[in-house]
């Protein structure tokens, strides 16, 4: 199997010389769900601090914001200073993208373990930190971003000696992924940790008051709290008092953090009214739920549900339940009753489809889809809940690499249930004007999901991961021990690949070819042609000898000699199947030289084998055409001839009528001349 | 189901057509040519009217197939014969009967006619022994392009078993 696994290119680092990063000094209190950091020297300015990033494959970064963050750095936060390829040793050599990051040196203010810095006082978080955060996310929030990463664990004191604090990097990971429930506003916390999506900026505030929040009250509040309890407590107390547990936060502080941790979204906090806070002036709201609270409680799972967030939530939980009390009980009836303020419409019950039991147990098909058509009618503004999942649409992405990271069949199998446009319409169409952004992310998702439910090479839920996530290196089992970014990288790898004697059927790995055709242009009906030609080995030598070598000229690749020589090795079952002698011999001699040339491309144009193999193909039924009628005329003259022949008579005949008439002539001549 | 007895079939059937027998033109011809003869020389046509006898009983009877080839060789030959009295027919026109009296020029005129018959009967021998060498010449050339198309395209070339005599074959292979 070894010869399988792409060999890492040696002693190469896009950073040359310049940083060498110490793999065994970990750094805990940097690592994200994105990656581990590492302690990490500048060879040329050493008295920087620095550390290390190492992504991991499986988990996309944010790339959108590398370039913008990179180029003009935001004050009071951990911006990306350089990245690149390198070889690691962590465990087992490998090549893993590298972001090198300023490393703020005073500590977070709260660590891993959940013990606060002895630095962090009320006065330090009043004068500095919300100061500093508060800057680092407006100036984030001006470019377009939003954080979706802050906690209480993520925020550093510059250095030993100052106050000043920095918000940790937000880029290795995509936005909110796997963040604490607790630290995620009520509106996306309910969907899965994988799967909440992009957020808005109202999310990076809430996030701010919940770190603040922990700051104050010097805990993790984040940790040891069940998702159940802490979301009804969320839903029935508000966010802030369930977090808190109860305890209030006297003063300017609790006033700030009350308000940034409002669960409406027209009620929370954003930069104007935390600036107005800082001038004094006070602005204080209090947290409503009244619009959420249906007219009459509704019993399910043997609980009284009165908010219809936490029924959605646990409709979405425990879906098959949900299904057959939605079967037993008279909908448009418990509708009227429960939602006094909402009018059925005819259009709203025709896409809620509500049926009840049609007499037989068990689930129907479209079962756990009217449990997420009623659930996102309860929760408009809340996440989709499908078969025990829930997502936001722009979580998906993250959804999806997390399920291939996991290697998670039945998640993605769930995922492609939902790549269903007339389900996801109905839900548009469910949520209307109160989500705005629903309808655009179903939108945006819409064209990449056609590719999901397909079998095809270079389409199916491997191609769905690399549109979603571009940025996404190839996932092939064959490419683990490397980063492959780019067809240019992944043709340079498998030239390697190919020098330690692996890379058989590379191209029908589904990865390489959903991989391939996401980032090539026009490459899809060529693996569609490769996956055709799967059974008839000589033809798919040739089809990848083609498409390598279009790639070769496409990206105007050096020569790749390895792969050239594996393609043509491959080439050989082709040239010994040609009948043709003297062509088996010329098309031997040529590949023999441009074997060692390793430029594809030419054994593409200069041979070109499909069209030598169907010239000889061509030529060969001629002749066999040839021989067969040879064959034939050959047994019609073995024949014997005799008098009776017809072709005999007939010549007789003709000849002795020519006598005559010479004879006759010759006479006539005679007799009268 | 059987048909229900004395009805006709709704389908009528054709009359069968009978292929109408070629007419020879040999006799009017002939008849013609004689006829014309006799206006201006009555001896010529005599002459000719008796010296072809065996073209006109040939033309009268022959059937099959190179009818015509058969009946133009004799004809040629029997005028071949009848030519050799036809000047001094020609110049005195009351000497026919003396010359169609005389056995032997019935024997020349008819002995030609006769030749022409014996052409007939050789021609087509001639001919079969002469098609024989050529088709022996063609099959010597047909086995060496075989050979060389074996040699460019192996021995696959020469199609399954099933469709190839196995002992052209393995001629070919050694």
């Amino acid at each position: 199997m070894s010869g399988e696994i792409t060999p890492i290119p040696v002693g190469q680092s896009s950073f040359g010389d310049r940083y060498e990063v110490i793999v065994a000094s970990p750094l805990v209190e940097f690592g994200t769900p994105g990656g581990q950091a590492f302690k990490a020297i500048d060879r040329e300015n050493k008295s920087s601090a620095i550390y290390a990033f190492v992504h991991d494959p499986a988990v996309p970064l944010r790339n959108e914001l590398y370039k913008p963050l990179q180029s003009r750095p935001i004050g009071n936060l951990i911006c990306p200073l350089n990245r690149g390829l390198m070889t690691l040793d962590a465990s087992g050599s490998k090549q893993r993208l590298v972001t090198i990051f300023n490393r703020p040196t005073g500590g977070a203010l709260i660590d891993a373990k959940g013990v606060l810095n002895p630095r962090v006082n009320p006065n330090v978080l009043r004068q500095t930190v919300v100061l500093a955060l508060l800057k680092a996310l407006t100036a984030l929030h001006k470019i377009g971003f939003n954080h979706r990463s802050i906690s209480a664990s993520g925020i550093y004191f510059v250095s030993a000696e100052s106050n000043d604090v920095v918000v940790g990097e937000c880029y290795s990971s995509p936005a909110g992924f796997q963040q604490p429930f607790a630290n995620e506003a009520l509106e996306i916390a309910f969907a899965d940790k994988s799967a909440r999506g992009a957020g808005s900026f109202a999310t990076d505030f809430y996030q701010l008051g919940a770190a603040l929040q922990s700051l104050i009250f010097g805990e993790a509040l984040w940790k040891g709290r069940s998702r159940s309890t802490l979301g009804m407590a969320r839903v029935n107390q508000g966010s802030y008092w369930a977090l808190s547990g109860g305890r209030d936060i006297p003063g300017a502080m609790g006033t700030l953090i009350r308000g940034l941790m409002a669960d409406e979204l027209d009620e929370r906090w954003g930069a104007e009214e935390v600036l107005d806070w800082f001038e004094g002036i006070g602005k204080t709201k209090r947290t409503s739920m009244s619009s959420w609270a249906m007219s009459r409680p509704t019993n399910f799972e043997g609980v009284a549900f009165v908010d219809r967030r936490l029924l959605a939530d646990a409709f979405g939980r425990e879906p098959r339940a949900a299904a057959e009390f939605l079967k037993t009980i008279d909908f448009p009836s418990w509708m009227q009753m429960s939602f006094r303020d909402e009018i059925l419409t005819e259009k709203l019950e025709n896409n809620l489809n509500v049926r009840p039991s049609e007499g037989f147990g068990g689930l129907r098909a479209d079962d756990h889809k009217m449990v997420a058509r009623v659930c996102m009618f309860l929760y408009p503004t809340g996440p989709i809940y499908y078969k025990g999942l829930s997502l936001v649409p722009s979580g998906i992405p993250a959804l999806v690499a997390d399920a291939f990271k996991q290697d998670d069949k039945d998640m993605l199998g769930i995922v492609l249930e939902m790549f269903d446009l007339k389900f996801l319409s109905a839900l548009t169409e469910i949520v209307g004007d109160k989500n705005a952004t629903f309808g655009t992310e179903v939108t945006n998702l819409k064209k990449i999901l056609e590719h999901g439910p397909s079998k095809q090479l270079g389409r199916g839920m491997e191609r769905v991961l690399y549109e979603l996530n571009p940025i996404l290196p190839c996932a092939s089992m064959r490419f683990e021990r490397v980063w492959i970014g780019s067809i240019k990288q992944m043709m340079r790898a498998l030239d390697r690949l190919a020098g330690v004697g692996g890379g058989k059927n590379i191209l029908l790995d589904r990865h390489v070819a959903a991989f391939c055709a996401t980032h090539g242009d026009g490459l899809e009906r060529d693996f569609n042609n490769l996956a055709v030609a799967q059974s008839n080995p000589a033809k798919f030598n040739i089809m990848s000898v083609e498409l390598f070598g279009q790639l070769q000229r496409r990206l105007q690749l050096e020569v790749l000699p390895h792969l050239s020589e594996k393609l043509v090795d491959g080439l050989a079952q082709t040239v010994k199947g040609l009948k043709n002698k003297k062509r088996r011999e010329v098309v031997q001699n040529a590949l023999d030289k441009l074997k060692k040339v390793g430029d594809i491309t030419r054994v593409m144009v200069d041979v070109n084998m499909a069209q030598v193999q169907a010239l000889d193909d061509r030529e060969f039924s001629q002749a066999c055409n040839t021989v067969t009628k040879l064959e034939r005329e050959r047994q019609k003259l073995a024949q014997k001839v005799l008098p009776t022949h017809p072709e005999a008579k007939q010549k007789g005949y003709k000849g002795a009528r020519l006598i005559a008439f010479f004879s006759f002539a010759l006479l006539t001549f005679m007799t009268f001349y | 189901m059987a048909k229900p007895a004395g009805k006709k079939p709704l389908t009528k059937k054709r009359p069968v057509r009978r292929a109408k027998k070629e007419m020879n033109p040999f006799m009017p011809i002939l008849l013609i040519c004689l006829g014309g003869l006799a206006l201006f020389k009555m001896g010529a046509a005599i002459l000719l009217a008796a010296g072809l006898v065996p073209t006109i009983v040939l033309g009268i009877t022959g059937k099959g197939s190179f009818k015509s080839e058969k009946l133009q060789c004799v004809s040629f030959m029997n005028l071949s014969g009848v030519l050799t009295q036809f000047p001094t027919v020609w110049a005195r026109p009351n000497s026919v009967y003396d010359i169609i009296g005389e056995p032997i020029n019935l024997l020349v005129m008819w002995g030609a006619a006769g030749f022409g018959y014996a052409l007939i009967f050789v021609g087509p021998m001639i001919a079969a022994f002469a098609v024989q060498m050529l088709a022996q010449e063609r099959t010597k050339s047909i086995i060496q392009q075989k050979q060389a198309l074996v040699e460019l395209w192996g021995t696959d070339v020469l199609g399954s078993k099933d469709d190839e005599p196995a002992a052209s074959k393995s001629k070919l292979k050694k």
